[in-house]
């Protein structure tokens, strides 16, 4: 169970940057208007950023216990449960509900 | 006020958020968990709102949310929330001929209400009308429409989170939220490999301080899903 450490002026500094990390590229060309446009190089290699930024906060959390490389472990059980739900059923809650329940039942059931 | 009075405002409005309404039931899960995991990481209920509301964005709240829990320095937290709505900048620049005509402050207003739904929903119809007023309603009651869902099943989330005993790991939540994120952009190869450079290189440096490891897997994520994308057509060329 991880609870952060920042005191709630900082939070709140965050809050701000992170909401001007996402309104300035929201707004960026809508508010400029149509005068400027973006080279295709830069729009291709942009495209992978989320991609890449969502890969390298997921995977070692599910790869890595406590700071060593575990390929056998209830999260990573979990995660596969939660991409099959979501890969075979439209149900947006299913996976969910499979990610939590194989994470739980690992932990409470056998003890992980 | 004149603008939101007229005829064609309001129809535009009505055509938006029939056409939107169907797919906004699908903001409700990610809402719930953004409150949720908002709560597991030790936010009161101001401070999960105070971010629902400032940030209004699930990828960016719950990629964050990681890493103000282990208490990463700001400027990453920042540059990470940057990395993950990169793809805003694409979707400005592709709607942006939607707003002609309209003024300076609606433009700003209309650019935060920007999300992924209401983009796919109602670029083509921007694009192709004359009417400015039927354009503004047409985008807004859509865009209007997401942001109180967000906001309040956001709410519903915080409160159910709090009765809900620690051991359930509710955490895990904004996991499976990324994951499930993460799926439909690793059908296309390219975005397979910067997925996979960036989370392979995440866990090989993860070791280094102040997270730095996940800076570096953006980094080389983005240069190699661009890589991929661009060899193969390379060869072809010659």
């Amino acid at each position: 169970m991880n609870v952060h450490a920042f005191d709630d002026a900082t939070l709140w500094l965050i809050f701000l940057l992170t909401g001007l990390a996402t309104t300035l590229p929201r707004a960026s060309f809508i508010a400029l208007g149509s005068r400027v446009t973006l080279p295709s190089v830069v729009q291709r290699a942009l495209r992978y950023a989320p991609a890449a930024a969502l890969a390298a906060i997921v995977v070692p959390d599910v790869l890595l216990v406590s700071g060593e490389l575990a390929p056998l472990n209830p999260k990573l059980a979990a995660a596969g449960a939660a991409i099959a739900a979501a890969s075979l059923w439209r149900n947006p809650w299913l996976p969910f509900v499979a990610g939590m329940a194989v994470l739980l039942g690992l932990r409470w059931g056998l003890g992980l | 006020m004149q603008t939101i009075t007229s005829p064609s405002f309001r129809a535009g409005a009505r055509e938006g958020f029939r056409t939107f309404l169907p797919l906004s039931v699908g903001l409700i899960p990610w809402a719930l968990v953004t409150g949720m995991s908002m709560v597991s990481v030790g936010f009161t209920p101001l401070q999960a709102m105070g971010m629902n509301v400032i940030v209004f964005a699930g990828t960016a709240q719950l990629g964050t949310l990681p890493l103000i829990a282990v208490g990463a320095p700001v400027w990453l937290i920042v540059a990470t929330a940057l990395a993950l709505n990169l793809r805003f900048v694409i979707f400005s620049a592709a709607i942006a001929q939607g707003f002609r005509g309209l003024s300076s402050g609606n433009r700003w207003f209309c650019g935060h209400l920007l999300t992924d739904g209401v983009f796919a929903t109602c670029m083509a119809k921007m694009l192709a009308t004359e009417d400015r007023h039927w354009r503004l309603g047409y985008y807004l009651a859509p865009s209007l429409w997401s942001w109180l869902l967000w906001q309040g099943f956001a709410l519903v989330g915080v409160f159910a989170a709090g009765s809900i005993p620690k051991t359930w790991s509710l955490e895990f939540m904004a996991t499976i939220a990324l994951l499930i994120l993460l799926l439909p952009m690793a059908k296309m190869r390219p975005m397979l490999v910067a997925a996979a450079a960036g989370g392979g290189t995440a866990v090989l440096l993860h070791a280094l301080p102040l997270k730095l490891g996940l800076f570096a897997g953006i980094f080389v994520g983005i240069a190699a899903g661009f890589a991929a994308d661009h060899w193969p057509k390379k060869q072809e060329a010659a």
